[in-house]
């Protein structure tokens, strides 16, 4: 057996490009038996199911293929040379599988079989009419990629000048622990919104519109939509962390690809319950869902055709091509089975009042499409001014930050305004009644905040320059000065609601029961989770607002210093001790060390540096130090050092409330798994399947939770792992476990598989203790 | 003449779902620790194109028709109406409409008027689900009589046939009083267990 593997060795490459054209023929046959089976030969369904696996088995294939020949440095195939090197550690060389465009297309082909794959088992038994569809459908986005890879971004293509003695080795800015989670959580966003685009056009195809397959892809697209709120958030902590220019948001083209098909799934998820409830907004609905995944790949485009320049683009490339052409299908085919199902997609029902739940999330509606059309606008600003004037126009921080904020606002007032609105009217008593409190509060935190803000160092107003000439200038500035306050206010009132609803629900379960407060909360919870989880949603969302407030009060300071010589921001008092030089296997890293005061208190040191790797043609990159509270961030970046004077120029940034956005993202992910727990009863599909599905989502949110929350301890772990290494020798090959886990803080990887665990023994156990509440036991089930 | 497989053997084909896929992930943990990370993707690698080709093999014989019918693909035939989930969201809208109430969102008239609109269209759509599913339910009582009968019919020892045929000739009437043709096996054979075919 070891002897054959030189043999495969050899005719890797060309293995692996075979594995593609089945990938392609395995999805062209799935296709064609799920659309039989959906044309009055049932019976073909366990057919297509079965071929839907298979593509899936082969796609996983493929993925192992390349991981192999990265592992194995197999440089003649041109993806391998291109980004991974023998100094890489094993981590670093599988997360080169999607390190460059086309092992992240194999990537997301991957994820995306993972989805069908877990999709299809889901189907078991359900949805009868509609599955064939949904297969197809998923085999048509899979024959995409798998052309696309095949015939313009193949990952095992080899070189034509033969092997490499070693290859050119990850971007410095790739190598980081970002890297290994950020990429994974926003595809796996990108991705699981095919599910939901599959079941829109299943639905259209057969005409079932009614709330049928709205229920079925509910936890789907809320699955999707965690996601890509992770993944956006991942994003923004990595370039804080390590791109160093002291924010996290640069509305980069691709930054913002990333965040439209959020906002249109952040509607989608509200709107859905009006045509659960009222049967109206289906043409609505089913447009949400198609432009959500026509999103998804319009962003793509956006990254990979290189149309507009980014910080994230991969080389120009014809893939632009292909991609046009399947957003246009996209376009011509969800166009066309509309317009066809028009008559049935007639609504029957209607907004009876303005003052009713519905009319404020259709509003809610218009706000978060507005807030996505002006991002996609502004992203492809370039492209439409190089049409009609012949040369590109773009538009910077400054002018996003501008027009967003109003529209945050408006998203923010609506987000806590709505949920005090009852279902289809709601009279004018009821409506006093719940906005009261709440109103108070707000105004209370508003009064307060004009008070104290200023000795706080959070002044309610914050005037700005002009962004503009003229009386529009004059206007947008005043409201950019006020926005601080209103955020802040809103905020609380937000915050208000949600105890309030919880108060509510809470007193009426005690007024008609005997339970006691903590009870009678998690009762409450239990029998309305969407609705709470909602809630607890709201409340990180609040808390992200809040974060990104805290922009409008940051401070920064450019400062040259000699050893001894100190500056002063913000309340802080940093003093530069000197720079010291240390090198290891890949990189010279130069550190200034700086002690920091605050208040008369000493706090721990700031280690900005700059670090030269041997490999790379780029110049130092720029290693951000900072000191974080909740109050604020203090983050240094140093410039230029000077060896023999020792002199160094630092930029010093404080930003207040950044951490909020990171807890804001932890509470919105929990808030999410409650409402993702699944709603079913033990009585009605057994203890087994009731545990395997709570499993499936308390582990999927604790991967969540961990990759979220892992990143401060990471950066903590690898800087004192790079001084452990620094001015070593590099040690020698180490077994499979410790290669593999070696340059991942522990933290990570055991999570990994702890939130997998944990996920497996809490479904476990609330199945079990479910069971024993029912008063049956576990029986077994036949899904 | 079927080929008769050995007890155990059969029994183990179900379990080899699983376990065929954990002896791949641990033969390639005891590889890949001994020989290299290399080595234990590509034994994973093999297992999974042995999965593949298995799966699209099962697939195929579907096509064919080898495969008899599952007893959850036969349940999952009868799949829910659209009146069935219509009826399911208005239930949703009353759960929601109680809450509402009990909380004080909506007065009481307001609840009076919407709680009985929600109520009749609830009670037409499970009407509307009763006629619907009453004939189907029908038929497959009638089905399952016939398969029962030609069950016991081919496990009654010889001479007792006069009583097997009377059975018979008693479904067939009932067929002919529904309207069916007894004599048509407009459904397939219905496998207890998943076939070899049968996704993992």
């Amino acid at each position: 057996m070891l002897g054959s593997v030189p043999v495969l060795w050899e005719s890797l490459p060309e293995f692996g490009t075979g594995v593609l054209y089945a990938v392609l023929v395995a999805a062209a046959y799935t296709f064609a038996v799920s659309v039989a089976a959906g044309r009055g030969r049932p019976r073909l369904l366990q057919s297509a199911r079965l071929g839907a696996y298979g593509t899936t088995a082969l796609v996983l294939l493929g993925v192992l293929l390349l991981a192999y020949a990265f592992i194995t440095h197999d440089f003649r195939i041109r993806y391998v040379a291109r980004y991974s090197d023998r100094s890489m550690t094993t981590t670093y060389l599988f997360t080169s599988l999607w390190g460059g465009q086309d092992g992240s297309l194999l990537w997301w082909l991957f994820l995306l079989s993972l989805y069908i794959a877990a999709c299809v088992r889901w189907l078991e038994g359900k949805y009868r009419l509609l599955q064939p569809y949904v297969i197809a459908t998923l085999m048509v986005i899979v024959g995409f990629f798998a052309v696309l890879m095949l015939y313009s971004a193949n990952p095992f293509e080899t070189s034509m000048a033969g092997a490499r003695v070693d290859g050119d080795g990850l971007n410095p800015l790739l190598r980081n622990y970002y890297m290994i989670i950020h990429p994974p959580s926003l595809y796996t966003g990108f991705v699981g919104c095919s599910i939901p685009f599959a079941f829109a056009i299943a639905a259209l195809v057969t005409g079932r519109l009614d709330s049928e397959w709205i229920v079925a892809v509910r936890k789907w697209m809320l699955f999707a939509w965690m996601f890509l709120s992770l993944g956006n958030v991942l994003g923004m902590k990595w370039a804080y962390e390590e791109l160093g220019w002291g924010g996290y948001w640069a509305w980069d083209p691709v930054e913002n690809a990333a965040c439209l098909p959020w906002f249109t799934a952040t509607a989608y998820v509200h709107s859905t319950m009006i045509q659960e409830r009222r049967n109206t907004l289906k043409v609505w609905n089913v447009f949400l869902i198609c432009m959500t995944f026509f999103l998804t790949i319009f962003g793509t485009f956006l990254t990979r055709s290189g149309m507009i320049s980014s910080v994230h683009s991969f080389a120009q490339s014809d893939i632009g091509t292909y991609f046009a052409g399947f957003m246009g299908f996209i376009v011509a085919v969800c166009g066309g089975l509309i317009v066809w199902r028009l008559p049935l997609l007639k609504s029957q029902g209607r907004i009876e009042a303005v003052l009713s739940r519905e009319a404020a999330f259709v509003v809610n509606n218009w706000a978060l499409l507005g807030g996505c059309t002006f991002i996609a606008l502004a992203t492809t600003w370039p492209l439409v001014t190089e049409f009609f004037q012949g040369q590109q126009a773009t538009v910077g921080p400054p002018f996003y930050n501008r027009w967003m904020t109003p529209i945050g606002i408006c998203i923010l007032a609506l987000m806590g305004a709505a949920p005090l609105f009852g279902w289809r009217k709601t009279s004018n008593l009821s409506l006093k009644r719940a906005f009261r409190n709440p109103t108070l509060v707000m105004l209370g935190v508003l009064i307060l905040h004009l008070i104290f803000g200023t000795s706080l160092g959070f002044p309610a107003v914050v005037l700005d320059p002009p962004t503009y000439n003229g009386a529009v200038g004059w206007v947008v500035q005043r409201l950019a000065a006020i926005a601080p306050l209103i955020t802040v206010a809103l905020v609380s009132f937000n915050f208000a609601v949600v105890f309030q609803e919880f108060q509510r629900g809470v007193s009426a379960r005690r007024r008609n029961s005997s339970e006691g407060l903590v009870e009678a909360l998690f009762t409450l919870v239990r029998k309305s989770r969407r609705r709470y989880g909602g809630y607890i949603v709201h409340v990180g969302i609040g808390l992200m607002y809040l974060g990104f407030c805290g922009k409008a009060w940051e401070l920064e300071k450019e400062a040259s210093l000699l050893p001894q010589e100190s500056a002063e921001v913000g309340g802080y008092k940093l003093t530069y001790k000197g720079s010291r030089r240390e090198v290891d296997q890949e990189k010279q890293m130069i550190f200034a060390d700086m002690d920091v005061e605050k208040g008369g208190r000493t706090l721990p040191q700031v280690h900005p540096a700059k670090f030269i790797y041997n490999e790379s043609n780029m110049g130092p990159t720029t290693e951000v130090s900072q000191l974080n509270t909740l109050r604020d961030d203090l983050y240094v970046v140093v410039g230029t050092i000077d060896v023999e004077s020792k002199r160094a120029t630092f930029r010093i940034h404080v930003n207040p409330l950044v951490a909020f956005i990171w807890i804001g993202v932890m509470i919105l992910l929990s808030g999410a798994a409650v409402s993702l727990w699944p709603d079913v009863s033990l009585r009605e599909v057994g203890a087994w399947s009731y545990a395997r599905a709570a499993a499936g989502v308390t582990s999927g949110v604790m991967f969540a939770l961990i990759m979220a929350s892992s990143p401060a301890a990471a950066v903590e772990s690898a800087r004192d792992h790079l001084k452990r290494e620094a001015a070593t020798l590099r040690a020698p090959e180490r077994p499979l476990a410790a290669a593999a886990f070696a340059s991942v803080p522990p933290g990570d990887w055991s999570g990994s598989g702890v939130s997998i665990l944990g996920g497996l023994l809490i479904g476990a156990a609330v199945a079990w203790s479910g069971s024993r509440r029912e008063g049956s036991g576990p029986r077994s089930d036949h899904g | 003449m079927a080929l008769r497989v050995p007890f155990s053997v059969q029994n183990l084909v179900p379990h080899l779902r699983w376990a065929a896929p954990l002896g791949v992930v641990v033969l390639a943990s005891v590889l890949g620790n001994h020989f290299g990370l290399g080595l234990g993707l590509l034994t994973i690698a093999g297992g999974v194109l042995c999965g593949s080709i298995w799966l699209i093999w099962s697939s195929l014989q579907g096509l064919s028709g080898d495969a008899p019918l599952t007893l959850e693909e036969a349940i999952s035939m009868g799949a829910p109406s659209s009146e069935e989930e219509q009826k399911r969201a208005v239930l949703r809208a009353l759960k929601d409409l109680e809450y509402e109430r009990a909380v004080g969102k909506i007065n009481e008239a307001d609840y009076a008027n919407l709680a009985e609109h929600y109520r009749s269209e609830a009670k037409r759509l499970l009407r509307a689900v009763d006629e619907t599913l009453a004939p189907e339910r029908e038929r497959a009582e009638q089905i399952l009589a016939e398969r029962l009968a030609a069950r016991d019919a081919a496990e009654a020892p010889e001479g007792t046939g006069a009583s097997t045929d009377s059975a018979e000739d008693s479904n067939r009437a009932g067929s002919r009083a529904n309207g069916a043709d007894p004599d048509e096996s407009s459904e397939p054979a219905v496998a207890k267990r998943p076939s070899s075919g049968a996704a993992p």
